[in-house]
């Protein structure tokens, strides 16, 4: 049996052939899966994104992504706001390939952080590294969490009563049986709701 | 067909590209954004007009004859060109609007006379077997003869198109087997297609191919062999998706991100900063 995920980014090229006035909007809006690249230097491997700056990169803290992912590549790369700073956080981490399964994640978390003037600096003792003041804020925004439970529940989950749906094991000899099937079918797809903050 | 400069013809060829490969039930959506994108009418129904046509022999599109309850597939096995498709069971043959998927101009047609006794058989046992497994199915048998063999081709067709929920789905299977000799093989092709879009975008796009030797005797007999060959294998088939989906969910998917570390515990991000800080205080 084969199973194949859909990938839809090379869709993107296609769309920008036809209709070149749309590449900026189109790849500005729709995320393409992360590239790597290696730094010679460090000797370390590094994710590409639209924020990349030369000189600005900064590496993440590994081990959030040890822990959860063993292995992958992150990056992490910040700017200065008016009054505060962003970054963006990459993750990639692909399947090992072994039992014929290929897989793929890639997350892009973009992270915006306000400092109010006359806000407490942090207590440190001849340390200028402002950025461990606002790890642990940053560490608890789970939404990765969040969104990998929703698609093992509810992405996986409801592709799979779809197709149960669409055909049954068991006999249906009449309409009463077909009608308790589309029932119980409804049930359950409504039952499982998607809650994203 | 009119002369269309080379980039026009390239982006049609893309326009056409992305018709096909719309999910199922999805055709529609996918016409229309390709038809603001090329923005050119004339261009897309005549440079398309053969993707369009594919897709729906592809996707096994079912279509219902006026007055008749039956539903009959679209198939490469009934295209008679010109625009015409022939229903086997009905013994009439159509013509077939593929943007409206609308049929009309109905007109006698009696297919191969010397397969009719086995198309018969062979359909009303497969209409038996698709009317308790598929809540919403539908099957066309054909008996032609293929490269100078006498073939019965079994297509069936399920689908269910909830676009208010975010989701199509549609499974297809074609089997064929040869009558010439007392001995011959079943070849089938079993396609799963499943698009959910409710805040986000999954495509489960499945097939698998199967190969059963048949023993051919009479055509009731035989008929009875070769539905229960495709019910083994459609059930089979079923079962190995849904134990895939555990499979996908207990390892594969894990291996790309854990629900939690290794430890059983969420991090506890105020330890590693007092362990950051310590650490930089020593290194000062």
């Amino acid at each position: 049996v084969r199973v194949i995920v859909r990938v839809c980014a090379c869709d993107c090229v296609r769309v920008i052939v036809c209709v070149p006035s749309l590449c900026e909007d189109l790849l500005s809006s729709v995320d393409q899966p992360l590239k790597i690249a290696r730094d010679k230097v460090v000797g370390k491997d590094y994710l590409l994104c639209d924020y990349n700056r030369d000189g600005d990169s900064y590496r993440c803290s590994t081990e959030y992504r040890d822990l959860y992912f063993e292995g992958g590549v992150s990056s992490v790369y910040l700017w200065d706001l008016d009054h505060g700073f962003a970054g963006v956080i990459l993750i990639k981490k692909a399947g090992d390939g072994s039992k014929k399964i290929k897989g793929c994640w890639d997350s892009i978390h973009v992270v915006e952080v306000q400092v109010r003037a006359g806000a407490p600096l942090p207590v440190q003792t001849g340390i200028n590294n402002v950025n461990c003041f606002y790890l642990p804020n940053l560490g608890n925004m789970d939404m990765e969490n969040k969104i990998r439970s929703t698609l093992n529940e509810i992405y996986f989950g409801k592709t799979k009563d779809i197709v149960n749906g669409l055909r049954s094991i068991e006999s249906l000899p009449d309409n009463q049986k077909y009608r308790q099937l589309q029932r119980e079918l409804s049930q359950v797809l409504t039952q499982r709701q998607i809650y994203i903050d | 067909s009119a002369d269309f400069p080379s980039q026009a013809t390239g982006d049609v060829r893309i326009a056409a590209n992305f018709v096909t490969h719309a999910p199922p039930g999805e055709f529609n959506e996918v016409f229309n954004d390709v038809r603001l994108l090329l923005n050119n009418d004339n261009l897309l129904r005549e440079g398309a007009a053969h993707a369009f046509a594919q897709y729906n022999m592809d996707q096994f599109t079912p279509v219902k004859l006026d007055g008749s309850e039956e539903s009959v597939l679209i198939t490469e096995h009934g295209d008679l060109g010109q625009g015409r498709f022939f229903d086997p069971r009905k013994r009439v043959s159509f013509r077939f609007d593929h943007l409206r998927k609308e049929a009309s101009d109905p007109q006698p047609y009696e297919g191969e006379t010397a397969l009719r006794s086995w198309r018969d058989a062979c359909d009303e046992a497969l209409s038996a077997y698709v009317k308790e497994h598929y809540p919403t199915g539908v099957c066309t048998v054909y008996g032609k003869t293929v490269d100078g063999q006498q073939t019965i081709i079994a297509c069936i067709e399920g689908h269910q198109f909830q676009p208010k929920n975010f989701w199509n789905g549609r499974c297809r299977s074609e089997w064929k087997f040869t009558i010439s000799q007392s001995s011959a093989q079943v070849v089938g092709v079993l396609k799963i297609q499943v698009h959910y879009y409710e805040d986000g975008n999954v495509q489960l796009v499945s097939h698998k191919e199967v190969e059963e030797s048949i023993v051919v005797t009479n055509e009731t007999q035989t008929a009875k062999e070769f539905v229960k060959i495709i019910e083994n294998a459609e059930n089979d088939y079923q079962t190995a998706i849904s134990e895939n989906y555990q499979t996908m969910s207990d390892t594969t998917f894990k291996a790309l991100r854990r629900q939690l570390p290794v430890t059983r515990t969420k991090i506890d991000w105020n330890k590693i900063l007092s362990y950051k800080i310590g650490k930089e205080m020593q290194n000062a």
